[in-house]
């Protein structure tokens, strides 16, 4: 037995069982942005781009500390990326372009009219 | 010819079932959860490997093994569900609740085998 | 930051539809994955792999559901036995009788709470819960302490609600991993003979529903 086969055996998401402190009653509005992923997680389930069960697997595949790290919907966005490259839907570098024209244009301050814009 | 193929499932009415259309477990049977571990997705909690329970229900319809379904390919045969009943004191040895405890969840039909 | 009808020029603002704070654009960075997620949608439309207003006709979708879909099939269930065994059956199809359309390909299995069983639901591995009668699950629910916690010790979880279950009643814990969801189904509390449907609704919150309270004549008075 190895001293590492254990982090290849449960998954990070599998903590059924495990001590855990008590719980807390939190909760927090959705982020528009949030509210958005969802809906985004929605509708490419819905044309069967990415189903559940595959966002499921592809937030498992973020591995432990970005799992640990990253917020629920952060998760989301990062495990779409990433599987929407692997189908080659989207290439990295054509995000990370888009990415900085997105952020450009904030910083532009300027409403930016483009196609499927955030809804208010 | 009629029913061996199949596994010899074949109803009064002269109707033969295709493969995956009758369920293999039953509500009442008794089942042992498998101990594999598989690398990558699954959808069976390390707490409830190697459990035993018995079948509470059948999932009607069948449906693909969402193992498998993670992966964005053919996910294969369409074969059944099956909502497990396990008592709390089968799964934690030490479980501090109630005796009469019990938890539910549904298992594909690959992970289950009669005992 | 506007929002542009679709087919309309727009180098222009349309009045007839913005609110004056909608045109101011936004003062405050973005964070990494908002732009994230900005960047994704907008070159999956550009693709024409998803539709522009999709993603607007979807937000209103989630916004559409909430506890208060769920309150009226427990009430439903509470007055009418034979819709009651109808929703123990299929729990789908009674939603859908309701008005209540599932937008995905889960079932749904509705959970009763007797005078022996009282139910809890919980997805250890996710947050598999019934959104399209529930609406959003609260961050608690996934969060980990209640996912690993739910399974293994239920009563010490339900007290923490300021939930006491007798020990000569079964804690049933429902761990969704496929495609079924739960609700449960709470007791009626005592003393609402009387009550008509929408007033039993209001006594059905979230958490009577997720099982980690019962449902009481006090539910107006404190958190969902």
């Amino acid at each position: 037995m190895t001293q590492t086969e254990h982090l290849v055996k449960r998954l990070p998401n599998d903590i059924g069982g495990l001590p855990a402190e008590p719980i807390r009653q939190v909760d927090h509005e959705l982020e528009p942005w949030e509210k958005r992923c969802h809906a985004l997680a929605d509708v490419l389930d819905f044309h069967k781009i990415i189903n559940t069960e595959e966002k499921r697997c592809g937030v498992e595949a973020l591995g432990a500390e970005m799992a640990g790290r990253l917020s629920y919907y952060e998760r989301w966005i990062v495990a779409f990326s990433n599987i929407l490259f692997r189908k080659g839907i989207l290439a990295p570098a054509e995000l990370a372009r888009k990415m900085d024209e997105v952020e450009a244009r904030w910083a532009a301050g300027q409403a930016h009219e483009g196609p499927g814009r955030a809804p208010p | 010819m009629q029913g061996e193929s199949c596994g010899g499932a074949k109803a009064r009415s002269g109707i033969v079932y295709a493969l995956g259309e009758v369920p293999v477990f039953r509500p009442g049977d008794r089942i042992r959860i498998l101990t594999r571990s598989p690398i990558g997705h699954y959808r069976v909690p390390i707490y409830l490997r190697g459990k035993t329970g018995s079948v509470e229900a059948v999932i009607e319809p069948a449906g693909i093994d969402n193992e498998e379904e993670g992966y964005g390919r053919n996910a294969g045969e369409k074969l059944h569900y099956y909502r497990i009943a396990l008592p709390m004191t089968e799964i934690w040895p030490e479980y501090a609740g109630s005796p009469r405890d019990g938890l539910r969840i549904e298992v594909f039909e690959t992970w289950l085998e009669r005992i | 930051m506007t929002v542009p009808r679709q087919g309309h020029d727009h180098h222009h603002h349309d009045h007839d539809h913005d609110h004056p704070h909608a045109e101011i654009a936004r003062s405050e960075r973005p964070g990494y994955y908002e732009i994230m997620e900005t960047a994704v949608r907008e070159l999956l439309v550009e693709s024409k792999l998803i539709g522009p207003d999709e993603i607007r006709r979807q937000i209103e979708v989630l916004d559409s559901r909430s506890p208060a879909l769920g309150a009226k099939v427990v009430a439903r269930a509470w007055i009418d036995p034979a819709f009651r065994a109808r929703l123990l059956a299929d729990g789908r199809k009674a939603c859908e009788e309701l008005g209540v359309s599932f937008y995905d390909d889960t079932q749904l299995i509705v959970l009763e709470n007797t005078e022996q069983v009282h139910n809890l639901i919980v997805c250890t591995l996710c947050s598999c819960y019934p959104r399209s009668v529930l609406g959003l699950p609260p961050d608690w629910y996934k969060l980990k302490p209640y996912r690993s916690r739910a399974v293994s010790e239920p009563r010490a979880v339900l007290a923490e609600f300021g939930t006491i279950i007798p020990d000569d009643v079964e804690v049933r814990v429902s761990d969704s991993t496929a495609m079924v969801r739960y609700l449960v189904l709470p007791r009626r509390p005592e003393g609402t003979k009387h009550y008509g449907e929408e007033q039993l609704a209001s006594l059905v919150t979230r958490d009577t529903m997720i099982g980690v309270v019962p449902a009481s004549l006090d539910a107006g008075r404190t958190a969902p």
